[in-house]
């Protein structure tokens, strides 16, 4: 695994675009994520953010490029190890109880353990149908799958849905714990303030593209059009 | 963790999901009363024309397990990857380190458990009933029928999930699946009926007819291991004729086979190229 101060990034996007229809979604996304770094995502309803992630994750087919530590990433279970992803909507099935599902997708991923210890209370009872959980609930449950297994990479579309104070301040400390073990972090939301402190950065899409930091509340000046700052100087700013 | 391993071991989780939710009990629940029906007025009928054994019992079970059964199966088949791709879990399923083709397997081979379950269930019972009255010969007869329409169901369940790979919503493809059952089943013997004649197809003709229908294929099966090549009529000595009893059987079971294999290719191919 690269270092902190690897000149590759962790994750390099180049010229992404996709279309739905006639309607261009994505049209020419750059992006860089050095190892152990977060990035928020930011962008208005419909920006492309969700569909940015899917791309990476090789989920939906894009033109453009995407390399994860220098590797070309593909829908070839190898690629697929290296990343986790948290859908919008996880969609958990009712009738599964939170330790059926985190047995399955655990074994899916080749490995039970999570990356990071969860904080106490963070996941509800697992012997419970997910059916009677709330929502919050069962998003803690589909994080606590997303974190399963060691991936070098974390693309959480809307992470934060529905949870409560807790839930928030348990995430951002999962997530930073995280990113000091070196892996990196990308998070789509509408709210990056929600997030506090938790990213290193914000890269705001519109029009299909990563636009410059309107302000410094929106993220750091220095990663214009969603590059990082290279070398080992590269300060991990906080947003919001 | 190998492909197969994966597919076990999301097969068994989806088995899991299908047998907590009520449908496929209905679905057995269904069946088996049909089954019972068919059986119990079918030993009636054959008593009262004076008459031994389970002759028209059988019959009236070989109807009922080549409609509902595949019915059940499409449904089931068409149900799990379209809903997952409705509700999101299928993102976290084929974002995971396997290859997409475990997706669609996974289903087929859940929903193929359960439908054989539901066969199983409602032959069961009404095998119980026919082995009161039955000869040994009747009980080997109703054990060709149970092989032929748990092929059946495998072939049904495989259209399933092709049509759920290629289908966009969730109810798009059970409409889709519900309306392939209805065109299998019924309307391409209806239609048969009214055009053979017109078009002199002749029995080459049917037996292309045959063959691109999983469900008269099985029909065509059970009758050739039931009763023989004489209850069908010209078209069975045609088929004799052509390639002997033994090729016929071949040339129906290699349909059946064609008829599942087929589908979950279509729907590996479609799952790997389309986004989800």
């Amino acid at each position: 695994m690269p270092s902190l101060h690897d000149a590759t990034p962790r994750l390099r996007v180049r010229g992404l675009k996709k279309a739905f229809g006639g309607h261009k979604v994505l049209d020419g996304i750059d992006l860089d994520v050095a190892a152990g770094s977060s990035v928020v995502l930011a962008g208005d309803n419909g920006s492309g953010k969700t569909t940015l992630l899917r791309c990476i994750a090789g989920l939906v087919a894009a033109s453009g490029e995407c390399w994860i530590d220098g590797r070309p990433l593909d829908r070839r279970p190898s690629s697929r190890r290296a990343l986790s992803y948290l859908p919008q909507t996880p969609g958990l099935p009712g009738w599964a109880t939170g330790s059926e599902l985190l047995e399955l997708f655990g074994r899916l991923r080749g490995r039970r353990q999570p990356l990071v210890e969860l904080p106490e209370g963070f996941l509800p009872r697992l012997d419970q149908p997910v059916a009677e959980l709330s929502g919050g609930q069962r998003q803690r449950i589909a994080i606590a799958i997303a974190l399963l297994g060691e991936p070098r990479l974390l693309l959480l579309d809307e992470p934060t849905a529905n949870l409560d104070a807790s839930g928030f301040d348990a995430l951002g400390g999962v997530l930073r714990r995280a990113t000091d073990r070196g892996v990196s972090v990308v998070i789509a939301t509408p709210s990056p303030v929600e997030l506090g402190g938790t990213a290193d950065r914000t890269a705001r899409i519109s029009g299909g593209r990563i636009v410059p930091p309107i302000g410094p509340a929106e993220g750091s000046a220095d990663c214009e059009h969603g590059h990082e700052p290279e070398g080992p100087s590269s300060p991990r700013q906080a947003t919001g | 963790m190998s492909a197969i391993q994966q597919t076990l071991g999301l097969a068994a989780f989806e088995l899991r999901g299908a047998a907590r939710t009520r449908w496929v009990m209905i679905g057995a629940g269904i069946f088996a009363a049909a089954a019972l029906g068919a059986t119990f007025s079918g030993l009636r009928s054959f008593a009262s024309l004076g008459l031994a054994g389970a002759g028209a019992a059988t019959d009236g079970l070989v109807q009922v397990t080549l409609l509902l059964p595949p019915l059940i199966g499409m449904l089931l088949g068409a149900g799990s990857l379209a809903r997952d791709r409705e509700r999101g879990l299928l993102a976290m399923f084929a974002s995971q380190p396997i290859s997409r083709t475990v997706l669609p397997m996974g289903s087929f081979l859940a929903g193929l458990l359960a439908v054989w379950a539901v066969v199983a269930f409602g032959l069961g019972v009404g095998g119980l009933l026919i082995s009161t009255v039955a000869t040994l010969a009747e009980v080997a007869t109703l054990a060709k029928v149970v092989v032929v329409a748990l092929a059946a169901a495998a072939a049904s369940v495989a259209i399933g999930v092709a049509i759920a790979a290629l289908a966009a919503t969730h109810q798009q493809a059970t409409t889709a699946a519900a309306a392939m059952w209805l065109l299998l089943a019924l309307g391409l013997d209806l239609l048969l009926a009214g055009v053979a004649p017109g078009l002199r197809l002749g029995p080459s003709g049917l037996l292309a007819a045959v063959l691109v229908n999983p469900i008269e294929a099985a029909r065509v099966l059970v009758l050739l291991l039931v009763e023989g090549p004489g209850a069908l009529g010209p078209f069975g000595a045609y088929l004799i004729d052509r390639v002997g009893r033994a090729g016929a059987v071949g040339v129906l079971v290699g349909s059946l086979v064609a008829w599942t294999l087929g589908p979950l290719a279509l729907a590996a191919i479609a799952i790997r190229r389309r986004d989800i």
